[in-house]
């Protein structure tokens, strides 16, 4: 399952991209696409501190924060999440900003193309696939050789399907804190 | 031999008004045959004439020379000459004028203290010089063996009010009579009037500099007033420029979002109708086998299906989404152009391309727009490539040529010329359309300044045009006769300065012209 967050402070915005991307009359962009939606990326950043996402597409100009911020947060909390920016604002210090802050992987003006946008949603999926793939590949074999041992190779991939988990705060009774 | 030093002032004034008293009479009788014009009336009255004439547009030194030998002839001496003291000084004098006297003399200076004439103007006091001077025993400090050799001299000071302004000496010739004192005191009351002519013709000779510095003075602030008030125009234009782009940057941002959902909205809405005929398609399939009458439900959904003309309505709704798509995508356009006013374009590569070429690949992407109304000739010149953003130039040949097409109403002529002009490449589009009426030509750059109807041009052709113009280093140039046509010139430099595209400048008022626009 692919898990795709999109913030952007227009809710039309939100629902034509929603549409678009769940189209069932049209050919699926991706299987079993799961997209979640956000008026606002504080509310957001709550659910991606509690989930993992695989795609972030933020809008630039936001009330509470912009998205260079919110993406940049995105990226401490879950550095493995594909981020996006979608936005009308094309100056050049928003475009800087974004890649050498947020480290976007696209920047995709608006008004967008559907079709460029959807080539842009697979390929940085399919990028960061690739980088996962390589990770763990890689830590596969430091665990053959014995510089890294298994347990810690369950932990990376635990800790990307949930953040947060290899990080259990206990109590001294034994019990587990949580966030909320 | 003699040398007479004159009383102070207060009787030289108290002479000077028994003379003037006298003159006026013209009854005082001559005292001996030497000086007698001096007492002619006739002859002040000329002296004082000569000193008017500076006021009549006489050249000054010819003036003073005219001065001199009227004096010369007055106290019949056979030379003389004028020493003024230098403006703005008090111990340099100035030969200003003489007669008999070496060429080259006039203008030379000669320091105070020094010589016959330094010796009057340091002291004040008139000298008589019959014999060797050296002989006199004042204290002349003489250089040349000429001033030593005179057989009779005088010189007085020239005087205003107290103040010495140089001094007037006259020589008499060897066979004459010498002068004597008389005649030193004579000449004494009209150098006082002869101090005044000579600065009355200096004050005039001041007044017509300072008239002319003064006309000089107004020429440069009328002319610097000019250029203030057509910079001033032109910083209202660009700020009116730049405030329209910061404007269009900002609606074509809001814009833009709904553009967006709006334009995806369409492509999803199209996808889910053909998906719901695609299903209403299998539904009469699938009914069509069965006999009538049906089931009751399947009756109504028939009858409905028959009204409302499904044929029609599939058909229709191809061509409204088609419609609604182009529509949206024409506003999409209009905002990119805003834009590229606002920031004079995007991003885009420099390249040394050929004008002709450029100019080709525009006519042949409008064959179909101008065949039918006009005949274009081109007559290219010889050009050099030049350096520029090839498809920002296309837009502007674009509009120009689309511009040209559309003054036309029924047939007409569209002429191409291009040239080179000192560092410039020139681009010359002329029409023989309807012309722009001169009301019209100093809005014609302006943005959204259109007098097409509505939907055919949004007023931005231009004014984009002429943003890219000026962000290539050029303009362009716009003449019109209503009724007989329009010529539009861009100017191109054939090297580009060091101006890098993609940093945007403020948009800055275009060069005058026309309104007609496109796209």
């Amino acid at each position: 399952m692919t898990h795709l967050f999109i913030v952007d402070d227009e809710v039309n915005v939100l629902n034509s991209l929603r549409r678009m991307l769940l189209n069932v009359a049209g050919a699926p962009v991706l299987p079993d696409l799961r997209v979640s939606v956000f008026v606002s990326p504080v509310e957001a950043l709550i659910h991606i501190n509690k989930q993992s996402v695989d795609l972030v597409i933020s809008d630039y100009r936001m009330p509470e924060m912009d998205g260079v911020a919110f993406l940049a947060r995105v990226r401490d909390l879950q550095p493995d999440t594909a981020r996006i920016m979608l936005s009308a604002c094309t100056d050049m210090d928003a475009v800087v900003r974004a890649i050498n802050e947020a480290n976007i992987f696209r920047f995709v003006s608006k008004p967008w193309s559907d079709d460029e946008l959807k080539s842009a949603i697979v390929q940085v999926l399919a990028h960061r696939h690739l980088l996962l793939e390589n990770r763990h590949l890689a830590n596969e074999v430091r665990c053959q050789r014995g510089v890294i041992s298994r347990q810690q190779v369950e932990l990376a991939l635990l800790e990307r399907e949930s953040p947060g988990i290899t990080r259990v705060r206990w109590t001294e009774d034994g019990g587990v804190l949580m966030d909320d | 031999m003699v040398v007479v030093s004159n009383a102070p002032g207060s009787d030289v004034r108290k002479r000077t008004g028994k003379r003037v008293e006298a003159a006026d009479g013209m009854s005082v009788p001559k005292p001996d045959a030497g000086t007698g014009r001096l007492d002619d009336f006739a002859w002040v009255y000329a002296l004082y004439e000569l000193g008017q004439t500076v006021a009549n547009g006489a050249e000054p030194m010819r003036v003073q020379q005219d001065i001199l030998e009227h004096i010369v002839k007055g106290f019949e001496a056979q030379s003389g000459s004028i020493a003024l003291l230098v403006d703005g000084t008090d111990d340099v004098l100035a030969i200003a004028a003489g007669t008999d006297l070496p060429p080259g003399t006039v203008g030379s200076r000669l320091p105070c203290g020094v010589g016959v004439f330094g010796h009057v103007v340091a002291t004040g006091q008139p000298v008589l010089i019959n014999g060797d001077v050296a002989e006199t025993g004042l204290p002349l400090r003489l250089h040349e063996r000429r001033d030593r050799l005179t057989h009779s001299a005088m010189c007085w000071p020239l005087r205003i009010r107290e103040r010495i302004i140089g001094a007037v000496a006259v020589n008499r010739a060897p066979d004459v009579a010498r002068y004597t004192r008389e005649d030193l005191d004579r000449g004494q009351v009209l150098t006082s009037l002869l101090a005044f002519v000579i600065a009355n013709h200096r004050m005039h000779v001041e007044r017509e500099n300072r008239i002319v510095e003064l006309s000089t003075l107004n020429a440069t602030m009328q002319r610097m007033n000019a250029a203030l008030e057509e910079t001033q125009e032109q910083l209202i234009r660009s700020e009116k420029m730049a405030s329209i782009g910061q404007i269009a940057a900002g609606v074509a941002h809001e814009i833009n979002n709904p553009i967006g959902f709006v334009l995806s909205n369409l492509g999803t809405l199209g996808s889910y109708l053909g998906q719901l005929f695609a299903l209403l398609d299998v539904y009469i399939d699938a009914e069509r086998p069965l006999p009538a009458p049906l089931v009751p439900p399947l009756d109504r959904a028939r009858a409905l299906r028959e009204k409302s003309d499904l044929t029609f309505l599939r058909g229709d709704i191809d061509a409204l989404m088609d419609e609604s798509r182009d529509g949206i995508l024409r506003v999409k356009h209009i905002v990119q152009d805003l834009k590229d006013f606002s920031r004079g374009g995007s991003e885009e590569a420099w390249e040394t391309v050929s004008v002709h070429d450029a100019l080709d690949r525009t006519l042949n992407i409008l064959h179909n727009e101008t065949k039918y109304k006009a005949r274009i000739d081109t007559h290219y010149g010889e050009l050099p490539e030049i350096v520029c953003v090839p498809s920002r130039l296309h837009q502007v040949f674009l509009n120009l040529v689309v511009n040209a097409a559309q003054s036309i109403t029924e047939s007409g002529t569209i002429t191409i010329s291009t040239g080179t002009e000192g560092g410039d490449a020139w681009i010359r589009f002329e029409d023989s359309g309807c012309g722009i009426p001169p009301e019209n030509m100093d809005r014609l750059f302006e943005p959204f300044f259109t007098t097409k109807p509505v939907g055919q041009g949004t007023g931005l052709g231009l004014s984009v045009s002429s943003s890219i113009v000026q962000r290539h280093g050029g303009r362009i140039e716009v003449e019109s006769e209503v009724g007989r046509g329009s010529r539009f010139t861009v100017h191109l430099p054939l090297r580009q300065a060091a101006t890098p595209w993609s940093v945007p400048e403020d948009v800055q008022a275009g060069p005058r012209g026309t309104p007609v626009q496109c796209m």
